[in-house]
């Protein structure tokens, strides 16, 4: 599984499908996630820890 | 490898613009006929694979390296050396995939050494070695960069994350001034004999112009140039001092290796100083970002740095080897230094790749 923000969110592509993974699961992150804080950190993390649960699920 | 139909060059030329195969600037259209002929000059068989370029994991055939090198306006002169910086960069150490995926400026730049310099269209390693004007310099760095977008898949915004690029990644090749350098040509330092030609690759930033005017009754002037070139080295915003890995590339005017001369000095001798000069105290990077450098930049640095006072001082480089210390550029006031992008699996390691000229085919009446 790959998490990736929005602004990278071709280049997973490219990359899925580059390295014979074009299925392989992510989960799209918000975009910067790096140096916002850990408030808006811990809200991110929550936000997508039902999509990472769902995901390893299925 | 398919063929394209176009009714004209100029239709032909759009058609490369419009499937983003070129750099942004008109390219010689590869009609089948150039092709074959750069083929020819490579000397080998055009299937012949030189490597798995990524990110698209394009594996780099003869045929479609020269397919490039006749894009960016190569002769057959210049063939060797395409091949060989190809090959060179295909190395796993190089990092390629990640390479060009990155968020950062780093674009590779190939230092060209021994006799290939004169015998591959005369590599220009003096005045203005870097910019434009010298048509071997262009066509094979060219040659590398559309190998790169064509077989290796990197294209601004999708799969080459580069948040700026620099203008290097359009073509970065200098020729070493070997004749009028103090030092031996930097290939033999990677176990070339001086008679073989070799192309050495390190993923670089522009160049950072460093300004030194020697003085030749200062019986301190080396200690000053050494100590300038390493300020530079030790650029607080660099990749290298936040990692401390990668490679540094020292490109001195012939004045500056002047002084190095006189001072009795060995390229080793440079490079070993240059290591020990290179710091930044541990209350700079403090200042900087503080969060990071308390959690630890790498993994090495885990803790390593939470009981150090502010005027400790960190090296930016653990190995001196990873300095590339050599003479090109005109006779002047300024040493060009190059600080890496230094990530990846294998930090981006320096490559380098002989430069076989004994492979190349003459081809009669050959124009391209």
């Amino acid at each position: 599984m790959a998490l990736v923000t929005e602004e990278f969110w071709p280049q997973g592509d490219f990359f899925a499908t580059s390295s014979g993974m074009p299925e392989v699961p992510r989960v799209k992150l918000p975009h910067p996630v790096a140096g916002t804080g850990e408030d808006k950190m811990a809200e991110v993390a929550s936000d997508i820890t039902p999509s990472i649960v769902e995901l390893l699920s299925s | 490898m398919s063929l394209l139909d176009a009714a004209s060059e100029h239709d032909a030329l759009e058609l490369l613009h419009d499937l983003g195969c070129t750099d942004g600037l008109p390219v010689v259209v590869p009609t089948a006929e150039r092709v074959a002929r750069m083929v020819l000059a490579t000397g080998y068989e055009p299937d012949l694979v030189l490597g798995d370029m990524g990110p698209m994991h394009g594996a780099a055939t003869i045929e479609k390296v020269a397919t490039a090198a006749v894009m960016a306006g190569c002769t057959p002169d210049h063939a060797p050396v395409v091949v060989a910086g190809v090959r060179a960069v295909c190395q796993p150490e190089f990092d390629l995939t990640e390479m060009q995926a990155t968020t950062h400026c780093t674009a590779p730049l190939m230092i060209v050494c021994g006799p290939a310099r004169h015998a591959c269209g005369e590599i220009a390693s003096g005045f203005g070695a870097l910019g434009p004007g010298h048509r071997a310099n262009a066509s094979i760095g060219r040659a590398l960069r559309l190998a790169m977008i064509n077989i290796g898949g990197a294209r601004p915004g999708s799969s080459d994350m580069a948040l700026h690029g620099h203008p290097g990644k359009f073509t970065y090749c200098i020729a070493e001034d070997e004749e009028n350098s103090p030092f031996p040509g930097l290939h033999t330092t990677f176990g070339y004999e001086p008679d073989q030609s070799a192309v050495i690759i390190t993923g670089a930033e522009a160049p950072h112009s460093t300004f030194f005017t020697g003085d030749r009754d200062d019986p301190n002037s080396v200690e000053s140039l050494l100590n300038v070139i390493a300020m530079v080295m030790a650029n607080p915003g660099s990749n290298n001092v936040h990692l401390r890995e990668g490679a540094i590339t020292v490109i001195m005017n012939p004045d500056h290796t002047e002084v190095i001369k006189r001072a009795g000095l060995r390229r080793e001798d440079v490079q070993t100083e240059l290591a020990k000069r290179a710091t930044i105290s541990v209350g700079t990077m403090r200042s900087i970002n503080p969060t990071l450098f308390a959690q630890g930049i790498t993994a090495d640095d885990k803790g390593r740095f939470s009981e150090a006072a502010d005027e400790d001082l960190i090296h930016v480089l653990k190995d001196p080897s990873r300095i590339l210390v050599l003479q090109a550029g005109g006779s002047g006031l300024y040493t060009m230094v190059m600080p890496s992008w230094c990530a990846g699996p294998h930090r981006n390691a320096i490559v380098h790749s002989e430069i076989e000229l004994d492979q190349a085919c003459e081809i009669p009446g050959m124009t391209l």
